[in-house]
């Protein structure tokens, strides 16, 4: 094995996180990690600590509040926007000053550019979407389980020599904790060298959000004939779900939904986390569409749907009664949450 | 103007719903398991090619694993690939993501005067997403992911890459040389050109690289040079679908679907 | 003669020579005695539907001369062969079409998704990107018999679209059970059953059609089959037009043939039913394409003893609109050929569509279902015999 930049006798027993932030705060999957984090750390008595890349100190505060004991913040305009040379740099540096024993980043586009190469830089171990992690305090040891072969096979994976032990994880794998605003904690500001010689990529152009990418979202709510082109309610289902809305090519060719939410073989090819077909037979030329997807529910009047065979969880009923029965259901639930 | 040397690196896996878990050793069972070319890997050769197409480049397929991904991958030169190197070599094998861009990374030193270097976003096995930034960083090259489209920008010095993301996308400029991951899916990969085809499996020679050719590190290679160990290993629930059935009025269905939907929910 | 004014202006149109020679070479000069009489434009389907008159004259003038033009017309041809059963100088209008779409291959200038369909062939041996480990699902807890040429009289060919398609899944165990019931000795090829090829020669890629077809050859005569019953006309006619003659050697028939021969023969009982008021489908490629009009007769009115005729059938039959590879790219609803069949079922009151193709059934199915408030439905003959076996 190359020698890793620093072992298992020179790190701290110090789980750090790396935090993603966008519009001043701190996303998702970084309050997923720092919850788990959190519990890792109570469970064998280290600490936990946050690295904050970018200016605006607020994500930091609000990390402290989701269970960090201090937080590594890396004020620096270049690594506002994300930028593995740099970013890596710089993350590098604090690192090797600190020597934590581990290291969780987020299994999204910016941490696995992160991790990938930051895992090279200090020839340390890597373990990739995660899907659990526990800790064996007395060695120091991080266990990681990942799955292979499209979700057929678990591995149990350890990282006895090299440190930090990095691990990557999906978001919505671990559930985020409730803020405590009382929480103390310390911010420490580290000051960070870049070179323009180190600035190799930059961008020209930015657009937010203009197509509909259906590939991209986690939860796919798609529509059939059996919804009679009802796709305003689905649109409000969705929204609660945070996800998005496809369909079958009958509603498209009724015009009911644009052609770019047609799902299937001839249209678009997703795998969410979680589909749900309502009002949807069930062709396969559709299933094609879905079939990867982690969780399948359907919805279909007729108890005969070839849809039944191919979902995980499948109601025979009302399309129409049902999702407005959930859409009732869940604006309560949110409500309920928020007094 | 000379042609850029464009390096698409790939891999063979098995069919993900063939592979199974001997509960004795631990190991996997790949016999039987049919294989195929790393779906995502076709896309970067499909970006690879269409910049061929566009101002003539040499692409050449570089791959580590065993002799028999060779006819498989002899499919890529059919496709337009201009050759096809192996790294294989016992001591390769068992390695995890560092050992894995270590060997890759002298390969493509080996090659030498390379201008680009396209990955799969990820592999339909490993599935780590990891091995371009890897390899990014052992030849300390810039590195830009899950991108769909990209072209070189006159004097080849730096390419243009298009990210799309969130709905939206942005466009890059990043430094030549540097590694780029294609967004599995950016595009549909050609068929194989038939008329090429026979010179493809047959003729066209393939170069087998061993660790001493490409000076390889042994302490740096295969399951010696790999800081992960696998500690356990099982079998998931098969992906059969449960097929459960909820029963009752719309309301408790609701109900139920709620309790599903709950933890599998992103906040 | 000056130019007409509406001709000023316009740019002259490119001949590529180099195509119209490459054309000349993929058809075999198929394409030089037409003299442009425009009975198959007339006669084509399209003409019914699409928003613009589809000029088969005018785009075989266009391949003599080498005028190509890159739009959808190569692609429309659904492989009817309406066209070629009118024309005086006997021009094989669909293989003349697909050599088009063979040089469009050439030059990588075929629709979308059309590469997929074939790479789903290369990596999962049929075009439907289903798991190879699952092709025999569909007869789970039937306990066919692997084919054997030693026991089994017949190798019963089911083919891709039956064995992974939820609903032509039925057909398939429909069929296993009147053979059964028939006493034939047939067994399946299960897992190891090959795609026939048919998508891929009917998307015009035809050297990877030949290799298939090749390998098949192959495995076939290492497997010792002798005579083969096919499930699907489309796969019924590349065995016996397509194949390599020599390799192959085998004797094909379609389910319907055979069964009607075991009929014929007493070895199959059906009970009658006077109750439903049947209309039979004729499939193009079993129908026109193989001149099999009369056994999928013979097996309905066995059963109902009476069978309504739609306009447009037997000879005339009007194609449902899948074939030729239609199946892998999208039709507008408004231009879909199954909406006239299905119309004109209903015009002559059946109740029920029976046909004998899982292509057929899908897309009038799919034709249908557009259509609420139908009573109708669409089933194949084998579901029919099976739903009435025994004596009556």
């Amino acid at each position: 094995m190359p020698e890793p930049v620093y072992g298992r006798d020179e790190a701290r027993p110090e789980i750090w996180v790396y935090l993603e932030r966008k519009n001043g705060q701190l996303e998702g999957i970084s309050r997923e990690l720092l919850a788990k984090g959190r519990e890792l750390a109570d469970q064998a008595g280290w600490c936990l600590a946050g690295l904050l890349p970018g200016q605006g100190r607020a994500p930091a505060e609000e990390a402290i509040a989701h269970g960090a004991d201090r937080i590594y913040w890396l004020d620096h305009p270049w690594l506002d926007r994300f930028d593995a040379g740099l970013c890596t740099a710089a993350v590098e540096h604090v690192i090797l000053e600190h020597r934590p024993c581990v290291l969780l980043c987020g299994a999204t586009p910016d941490g696995r550019d992160l991790a990938g190469r930051l895992a090279v830089r200090l020839r340390t171990g890597l373990n990739a979407d995660c899907t659990n992690l526990s800790l064996d305090a007395e060695r120091g040891a991080l266990i990681s389980e990942v799955t292979g072969f499209g979700g057929g096979v678990i591995a149990l994976l350890e990282i006895p020599e090299a440190r930090p032990q990095i691990s990557t994880v999906r978001p919505g794998v671990f559930r985020p904790g409730l803020p405590a605003e009382d929480r103390q904690g310390e911010v420490v500001r580290v000051y960070v060298e870049l070179e323009e010689s180190q600035r190799c990529v930059e961008v020209l152009e930015e657009h937010l959000g203009e197509s509909v990418d259906l590939t991209q979202a986690e939860v796919l709510l798609c529509g059939g004939r059996g919804v009679e082109g009802d796709f305003g309610m689905l649109r409000e289902l969705a929204d609660l779900l945070g996800g998005e809305i496809g369909a079958t090519r009958p509603p498209v060719d009724e015009g009911f939904i644009e052609r770019e939410r047609q799902v299937g073989q001839t249209g678009v090819v997703c795998r969410p986390k979680v589909a749900i077909a309502c009002g949807i037979s069930g062709a396969f030329h559709f299933i094609v569409g879905i079939q990867e997807a982690g969780t399948i529910l359907a919805i279909n009047s007729d108890p005969q749907a070839p849809i039944f065979e191919y979902a995980d969880y499948g109601a025979v009923g009302d399309a129409h009664q049902i999702i407005r029965a959930l859409i009732r259901e869940l604006k309560q639930e949110r409500e309920g949450a928020h007094a | 103007m000379r042609e850029p040397h464009i390096v698409v690196c790939m891999k063979v896996v098995p069919k993900a719903e063939e592979i199974q878990v001997d509960p004795e050793t631990l190991l996997l069972k790949r016999e039987g398991a049919r294989s195929e070319i790393n779906p995502p890997d076709m896309n970067a050769l499909e970006v690879a090619l269409r910049l061929k197409d566009a101002r003539g480049a040499h692409v050449t397929v570089l791959s580590m694993g065993p002799p028999f991904f060779e006819p498989i991958l002899r499919m890529a030169l059919a496709m337009g690939a201009d050759d096809l190197h192996l790294l294989s070599d016992r001591a390769f094998a068992g390695a995890d993501t560092l050992a894995t861009t270590y060997t890759l990374a002298r390969g493509i030193e080996k090659l030498g005067d390379v201008g680009l270097i396209l990955c799969g976003e990820e592999s339909a096995d490993g599935a780590t997403g990891q091995v371009p930034a890897g390899i990014a960083a052992w030849l300390d090259l810039p590195q830009v992911t899950l991108i769909n489209s990209l072209e070189f920008e006159k004097g080849l010095r730096a390419l243009r890459a298009r990210r799309e993301i969130g709905g939206g996308y942005t466009i890059q400029r990043v430094h030549l040389p540097a590694v780029v991951s294609i967004k599995t899916a950016a595009n549909e990969p050609r068929f194989m050109d038939f008329r090429r085809k026979p010179w493809a499996m047959e003729q066209a020679e393939v170069v087998v690289w061993d660790r001493a050719s490409i000076d390889a590190d042994p302490a740096y290679i295969g399951l010696r040079g790999s800081p992960t160990v696998v500690v356990g290993l099982r079998e998931a629930e098969s992906r059969e679908r449960r097929q459960e059935r909820l029963d009752g009025p719309p309301e408790q269905i609701a109900h139920q679907l709620a309790e599903i939907l709950r933890p599998l929910l992103t906040e | 003669m000056g130019e007409a004014p509406e001709d000023a202006g316009r740019a002259p149109i490119e001949l590529d020579e180099a195509a119209a020679e490459r054309l000349l070479e993929l058809t075999s000069g198929e394409a030089a005695p037409c003299f442009q009489c425009g009975v198959c434009t007339a006669v084509c389907p399209w003409s019914r539907v699409h928003h613009e008159p589809f000029s088969i004259r005018g785009l075989i003038r266009k391949l003599q001369l080498g005028i190509l033009e890159e739009d959808e017309l190569p692609w429309l041809c659904t492989d009817c062969r309406q066209c070629e059963a009118y024309c005086p100088r006997g021009v094989h209008v669909p293989a003349v079409i697909r050599a088009l779409r063979q040089m469009l291959w050439e030059r990588r200038e075929v629709l979308p998704g059309l590469p997929s369909v074939l790479w789903s062939l290369v990596w999962n041996g049929n075009p439907l990107s289903q798991p190879p480990s699952q092709r025999a699902a569909w007869a789970e807890g039937l306990e066919l018999e692997a084919f054997d040429a030693g026991r089994h009289e017949v190798l019963l060919f089911i083919g891709c679209t039956s064995s992974y398609d939820r609903r032509a899944q039925r057909v398939a165990r429909a069929l296993a059970r009147v053979l059964r019931a028939g006493g034939v000795p047939f067994g399946i090829l299960g897992n190891e059953e090959p795609c026939c090829g048919e998508t891929v020669l009917r998307l015009g890629h035809r050297p990877y059609f030949e290799e298939i077809a090749a390998m098949n050859a192959s495995l076939f005569a290492a497997r010792d089959v002798e005579r083969m019953v096919t499930l699907c006309p489309h796969c019924l006619d590349v065995f016996k037009h397509e194949y390599p003659r020599i390799e192959a050697g085998f004797e094909v028939q379609h389910y319907t043939e055979f069964l009607a021969n075991l009929l014929e023969e007493g070895r199959l009982e059906v009970g009658r039913r006077s109750d439903q008021r049947l209309t039979f489908h004729d499939p193009c490629l079993l129908g026109r394409g193989n001149g099999i009009y009369d056994p999928p007769r013979a097996l309905i009115q066995a059963v109902a003893g009476r069978l309504l005729e739609m306009a447009e059938s037997r000879e005339e039959a009007l194609c449902c609109g899948g074939g030729g590879g239609r199946m892998w790219m999208e039709t507008p609803p408004e231009e879909r050929f199954a909406e006239l069949r299905v119309k004109e079922a209903a015009r002559i009151g059946a109740e029920r569509i029976v046909t004998a193709c899982p292509t057929c059934i899908a897309c009038l199915e799919d034709s249908l279902g557009a259509r609420r408030g139908e009573a109708m439905d669409v089933i194949d003959v084998a579901e029919l015999l099976a739903e009435n076996l025994g004596a009556g």
